[in-house]
């Protein structure tokens, strides 16, 4: 029975086997809303002059009114009557007028309209949006057939009159008496009603009505800005996939609403759904691309490649890389037959990103494709790998000068071509090879000025482009210089903002988790609570397995596993030696060092030392190699020779004070202080006390540093040597004041088992 | 079950000669007389409320069984009261009702008080909404709209039934409509529990079985409902079978129904002819089909499978006579427009199929066999646009369609994406995970993206699951050759040539002859000159192969020549072939 009926149906959108979406060039029709926006423009158009605040107001209104979604009258006369109440009741006057009147009122209403091709001065001209919109609504009203205007009356009455028969409605006077000669039956009206709602097991979907076309478009548009820009001010992804079914379910050949669920479901890692979205898109792509076009260049043929090559894109981010090398493949094949050099220098890029990716060297591809794309005048391309081969020069140990000024270069590139995105890529980079230089003054700058940079983009939405990974990186940069500074504070204020804009189940949120736990970790470390910093290398190790078993060999270091360490650590340096990671070869290099320390090898130490010292300085690794000379120093005071050791610190000592961490100045002018101290001890009376009063004043310093980050066991340290000290000096009071907080301190940390950090 | 024994009672007053509709839930198939009587007066019952459609069905059932003597033929239907009372205006409204005027006949029923008048009432209101919306959806606006038109009355209907069916008041021919337009309002729970209520008030009512049917999504959820125990379930759970592909028990089942007494039945043989359409068993589904021509020449249904058939096998003539013959029928149904379409692909005037196929959605465009026939006409048309839209419609009518995925599969394949097209091919895989054309397509792709091990798997599955077109094995030899592992390339070769050999049927693309050239070129390199001549000998059998055949069997006599003077013997590593029991 069901089958008979349906058989009546038929599409007329069909043509020779194709349906196309919108034969007639229809993208708009006339419903009641759009009737009560004609309604309000002809009042604004032809009514008497309204205050200019008002107007302006009205007329900011009009573009969101036009495009958005179909409102309730309620709704809309709520709307319109914050900005004007005066028009919002000339408005419902007039929908009044013709709801409670007859179908001629509404013809009327059509007829009398300003018509856009007449009026030349007002601002319903034919060009004007308002003009458009108008003549729009005036040819979708004239193609009506007359069971159509007749419908479209009766949905206008139903809709005028919902409005009233709203429960607790102030207004149903105007239309309460008509209201109830509409409906059939005459008492058990509202039960029934009521009833009916109840019956209705999801009334809000049934009573959401389809988009028009122009209305969907512009809502798909909006909500892809805002996925890209600002996440979280687009709908939550279940909504939003809710809105793109009940899309799809009116007009399933709407294939944008297919790409936008694609998006929508990477963003909750779902590879299921964005697969069948992506290539559901692509398969409707092919389709509109293929009208009167060839198999070349422009027709359905390139989305072809572009739906291989996204393909390709969307398997990386899943990290699915060989599957995402064959899709690649076969993108670069397919554009390669048809000589399509566009899509194969994306491709290309696409390739040594993948490398990249997969831990490969891939820099000669990179240069070759900068050179292609350079040649085909694709600037987004070259500087993307220009980008791409600065960052990988900068691990290799590339000079800073070549680096900058590739960067520069590059810069010059962007502003030319207002590239935006790029510019925002490039600050970044820049941020981090002046922090991996250990130039931190340079690095807060430039993060700085990315945050406070006018994007060139357009601002659409009001929303601002701030969730890419420039941001994040940039952010997380500013956190961890300001845990270096000890500004605990700001560093939750900028890891509270870095969570809301890069929610956890975003793209880049790993970028701050972990940057978030290396900030804890260090903290917990230098507070000698290594119970705590343990759960975080587990964590730590979920996100970057290098890193992992690097804090994983510190945590043993401090909790005296010494052996355990020490096999960690050869290992990690051998991985670490085939990756070329040099700045973790160094670290690991000085932790061995402080191994060898605790089993008193200091001369052991002393090679290993040297071989992170010429490499920190071969790969002009500021921050590394300072610190490198502190364990050198530190060896060699323990090796009995002080004034070598104090030699090698004051080469240190002027860049740690500019630019190092709170820490690492405190651990300086300690070693310093210690120093003196044992090349007092060699020296005449006098000398003596000129030495150790300058002992005492570096201790002072140290001592600041150290409570500034609350480092509990070196300042134990340095009060002991305080007190011996003005003990040696004869300063009773400040001895006796030292001596008092050692005790609280020495009492407070009786923690057995644990290492006292050396240096 | 609260409500079936509620509405039981209201049966019995209101058709007094139900007694022996009740009586059927003791199932046998022993009495036939009895099915017999139950039949003709369902049959009447139905003829009086408008639904043709189990009418006509338990019509061709009654039709089969012998006819009943006079004195055996139940009695028309007794008066109460209030069945009098309305008559006049039923009889009226039954008229309007005919003449497709259901507002008319809507009006004049509003007043009755009759169980029979109220359940036609509620249907001309329903048909009534029903065909305002195919009006509607014709004078649509745009396309969006064309989602947006409903049914109006669904709701009115809605509120009303279900007041009166949670009173207990509705019988099975109410409850069966109350179902109905719960499934159009999309409440498919409530659906199947109020068809699942109307089959147990009314057993014999097939529409309810079949609205039931199209519910009923996979076997625990059949196996989960509370059917009434009688004889109509048989045929209900064949039909269910047959929906779930599960074509053996299904078979089983028709089978047992033809031997119980229903063997002239045609909707009987039709179902089985679609089954064996189903597994692909083309030599029994047409004897099927041309013995159900046989007996009901001007039938239109199912048709466009017969076609189908007969397309497979290319039997031009036929085809064509078919196409004909339905055209002097009726040339306005879906089923010849699917035949004729399938006639001008087989005489290869592809852009004439792919406008019948069109005729034919037009005609209903839920149709879903057209849809992928068109995308196959597209294909042959080299139109891959195209025919990517039309799978993808066919998908989006049905998402379990596998020929579609397949199709789309295809296209990619011809537009040498070898990778994309295993997205399609999977999803095809996934939905017949026994289907050997699947796995050969997902290995074929594998194979082209160097993928060798998940290709080898692909092959080896394809055999294992019987490889209908027989090349899975084939392919794996080929492949395994070009890796050079020669032990398991031959050893596939064998099965390969001991299959063709076992199946009998001559195969158009059947390598043999390669087949042997590998495995005597490979026994002859392994030392085994016996096998590699018999072999060799084969190979002479087929043309070309023939001198390479000889080439070897002249090698052999030398290295045997050879091998006679210095008498070693070889290592035996691979089984010999056996052919003795078979000739090619």
């Amino acid at each position: 029975m069901a089958s008979v009926h349906e058989s009546l149906y038929f599409n007329p959108m069909m043509t020779n086997g194709v349906v196309h979406a919108n034969v007639f060039g229809i993208k708009d029709w006339v419903t009641p809303y759009k009737i009560s926006v004609l309604a309000l423009l002809y009042e604004m158009t032809t009514s008497k002059p309204i205050a200019l605040q008002e107007r302006r107001r009205l007329n900011k209104l009009i573009l969101p009114l036009q495009q958005g979604p179909d409102l309730t009258l309620d709704q809309f006369l709520k709307t319109v009557e914050e900005c004007c109440p005066q028009t919002a009741y000339a408005v419902k006057l007039r929908l009044h007028e013709m709801a409670d009147g007859e179908l001629k009122d509404m013809e009327y209403f059509f007829a009398t309209l300003p018509t856009p091709f007449s009026a030349i001065d007002s601002e319903a001209y034919k060009t004007s949006v308002v003009g458009l919109f108008m003549r729009h609504m005036l040819l979708a009203y004239n193609k009506l057939s007359f069971s159509q205007v007749y419908k479209l009356y009766k949905a206008l009455q139903q809709y005028y009159h919902s409005h009233y028969s709203q429960p607790g409605d102030v207004q149903v006077g105007l239309a309460a008496d008509d209201s109830d000669m509409d409906l059939t039956s005459t008492e058990d009206n509202v039960g029934e009603r009521m009833e009916k709602e109840e019956l209705d097991t999801r009334p809000e979907v049934v009573d959401r009505g389809p988009l028009s076309q122009k209305q969907a478009e512009y809502f798909l548009a909006r909500q892809a800005y805002l996925l890209k820009n600002d996440e979280n001010k687009a709908l939550k992804p279940s909504a939003l996939q809710d809105e793109l079914n009940n899309m799809l379910k009116f007009n399933p050949d709407f294939a944008e609403a297919h790409y936008l669920s694609y998006l929508n479901s990477m963003r909750v890692q779902d590879i299921f759904i964005s697969t069948h979205s992506l290539l559901h898109y692509f398969d409707r792509l092919i389709l509109s691309g293929s009208e009167g076009k060839s198999n070349g260049d422009e027709g359905y043929g390139r989305s072809l490649r572009y739906a291989a090559l996204n393909l390709a894109a969307l398997h990386c981010r899943f990290g699915h890389y060989q599957q995402a090398d064959l899709a690649l493949q076969e993108a670069i094949r397919i554009a390669q037959e048809s000589n399509d050099h566009v899509c194969l220098q994306h491709c290309l890029s696409w390739l040594y990103t993948l490398e990249q990716m997969k831990g490969s060297d891939s820099s000669v591809l990179t240069e070759d494709s900068v050179k292609m794309a350079a040649h085909f005048c694709l600037p987004y391309l070259v500087s993307l790998g220009i980008q791409s081969l600065v960052q990988q020069g900068a691990v290799q140990g590339k000079t800073a000068h070549e680096l900058m000024d590739a960067l520069k270069d590059t810069d010059i590139l962007h502003w030319k071509h207002s590239l935006s995105e790029l510019i925002d890529i490039s600050l970044a980079q820049t941020t981090s090879i002046w922090r991996m230089y250990g130039k931190s003054t340079m690095a807060q700058q430039q993060a700085q000025l990315l945050l406070n940079m006018n994007s060139l983009e357009q601002v659409n939405f009001g929303v601002q482009q701030n969730n890419t990974e420039a941001f994040a990186v940039a952010l997380c940069h500013l956190a961890e210089l300001h845990a270096e500074q000890g500004l605990y504070g700001a560093v939750s204020e900028v890891l509270k903002h870095l969570k809301e804009q890069f929610p956890p189940h975003t793209q880049h949120a790993k970028l701050w988790m972990l940057c978030d736990l290396k900030i804890q970790f260090d903290r917990a470390m230098n507070d000698g609570k290594y119970h705590l910093a343990e759960p975080h290398v587990t964590a730590i190790a979920a996100l970057n397995k290098t890193e992992g078993l690097y804090r994983k060999a510190q945590v043993l270091k401090a909790l005296n596993r010494t052996t355990e360490a020490y096999s960690i650590l050869q290992r990690l340096q051998l991985y670490c030696e085939k990756t070329k990671y040099t700045e973790m070869i160094i670290r690991v290099m000085l932790v061995t060092a402080e191994l060898h320390w605790e089993s008193s090898g200091f001369a052991t130490a002393l090679p290993l030392l040297l071989q992170a010292l010429a490499l920190a300085r071969q790969h002009h690794l500021q921050a590394l190699a300072s610190e490198t000379i502190l364990h050198l120093a530190f060896t060699q005071l323990m090796l009995g020779v002080p004034e070598q050791a104090l030699g090698v610190l004051h080469e240190a000592m002027e860049p740690i004070l500019a630019h190092g961490a709170v820490m690492d100045k405190g651990r300086a002018l300690l070693l310093a202080a210690r120093c003196q101290m044992a090349m007092a001890g060699t020296r005449s009376n006098g000398q003596r006390h000129a030495a150790l009063g300058l002992a005492v004043q570096s201790l002072g310093e140290a001592a600041a540093y150290f409570s500034m980050l609350d480092c509990k066991e070196r300042l134990r340290d340095v009060h002991y040597l305080q007190a011996r000290l003005h003990h040696t000096l004869g300063q009773t009071p400040q001895r006796n004041k030292c001596a008092m907080l050692f005790r609280l301190l020495d009492q407070e940390l009786q923690a057995p088992g644990a290492a006292v950090p050396l240096l | 079950d609260k409500c079936a024994v509620s509405i039981r009672p209201v049966i019995i007053c209101f058709i007094p000669h139900t007694g022996n509709l009740i009586s059927c839930l003791d199932s046998t198939f022993g009495d036939l007389v009895q099915i017999k009587k139950q039949l003709i007066s369902v049959i009447s019952l139905c003829k009086e409320r408008g639904l043709v459609h189990s009418v006509k069905w338990a019509s061709e059932l009654a039709f089969a069984l012998d006819p009943l003597p006079k004195n055996e033929l139940p009695p028309s239907a007794t008066f109460t009261e209030e069945d009098a009372q309305d008559m006049d205006a039923l009889g009226l409204a039954k008229s309007y009702f005919d003449l497709k005027e259901y507002d008319r006949a809507a009006y004049f029923l509003r007043g009755c008080r009759s169980q029979k008048a109220y359940f036609l009432y509620m249907y001309s209101r329903y048909l009534s909404g029903e065909k305002k919306k195919d009006d509607e959806t014709v004078d649509s606006l745009g396309p969006l709209e064309k989602g947006q038109v409903r049914n109006e009355a669904l709701r009115e209907l809605r509120v009303e039934l279900s007041k009166k069916h949670s009173a207990g008041e509705l019988d099975g021919f109410t409850l069966y409509l109350y179902g109905v337009v719960l499934r159009k309002l999309d409440l498919l729970k409530e659906a199947v529990d109020v068809f699942v209520e109307a089959t147990h008030a009314l057993p014999l009512h097939w529409g309810a079985w079949l609205e039931l049917c199209n519910l009923i999504t996979n076997i625990d959820m059949l196996k989960s409902l509370s059917l009434p125990d009688c004889w109509i379930r048989d045929f209900f759970i064949a039909h269910m079978y047959t929906e779930l592909q599960m074509i053996k028990e299904a078979l089983q089942k028709y089978q047992s129904l033809i031997e119980s007494g229903f063997s002239k039945s045609t909707y009987i043989v039709s179902q089985i002819a679609v089954a064996y359409h189903n597994i692909r068993d083309i030599d029994q589904a047409l004897a099927l089909f041309n013995e159900l021509r046989e007996q009901d020449p001007f039938r239109i249904e199912n048709m466009d499978t017969f076609s189908n058939l007969l397309y497979v096998r290319s039997m031009k003539p036929e085809l064509s006579y078919l196409a004909h013959n339905l055209v002097g029928i009726d040339k306005y149904r879906v089923e010849t427009c699917c035949v004729i379409g399938n006639y001008y692909s087989l005489r290869s005037q592809h852009e004439k199929a792919a406008l019948y196929f069109q005729r034919a959605l037009k005609l209903n465009p839920r149709c879903l066999g057209a849809w992928t026939l068109m995308g196959h006409e597209y294909m042959e048309m080299k139109n891959t646009s195209a025919a990517i839209q039309a799978y993808r419609h066919a998908i989006e009518v049905n998402k379990r369609d596998y020929r579609a995925w397949y199709g789309l599969g295809q296209t990619y394949e011809i537009l040498k994406m070898p990778f994309y097209c295993l997205y399609y091919y999977r999803k095809a895989h996934q939905l017949r995970p026994n289907d050997s054309r699947m796995l050969v397509a997902l290995g074929e792709s594998y194979e082209k993206l160097s993928q060798h091990v998940e290709a080898k798997k692909c092959y080896w599955r394809a055999y294992t699951v019987g490889d209908v077109e027989r090349m899975a094995l084939l392919k794996l030899a080929k492949l395994h050759e070009q890796l050079n592992e020669s032990d398991d390339a031959a050893q596939c070769y064998i099965i390969y040539i001991q299959d063709i050999f076992s199946c009998g049927e001559q195969l158009e693309h059947a390598e043999v002859s390669t087949a042997l050239r590998y495995l005597g070129q490979y026994y002859f390199k392994n030392k085994l000159y016996e096998e590699a001549s018999l072999c060799a000998q084969r190979c002479c059998d087929y043309n070309d192969a023939r001198e390479e055949g000889k080439a070897l069997l002249r090698q052999i006599s030398q290295v045997r020549d050879h091998m006679e003077a210095s008498n070693t013997t070889p290592v035996r590593r691979v089984s010999p072939l056996d052919l003795s029991s078979f000739s090619p």
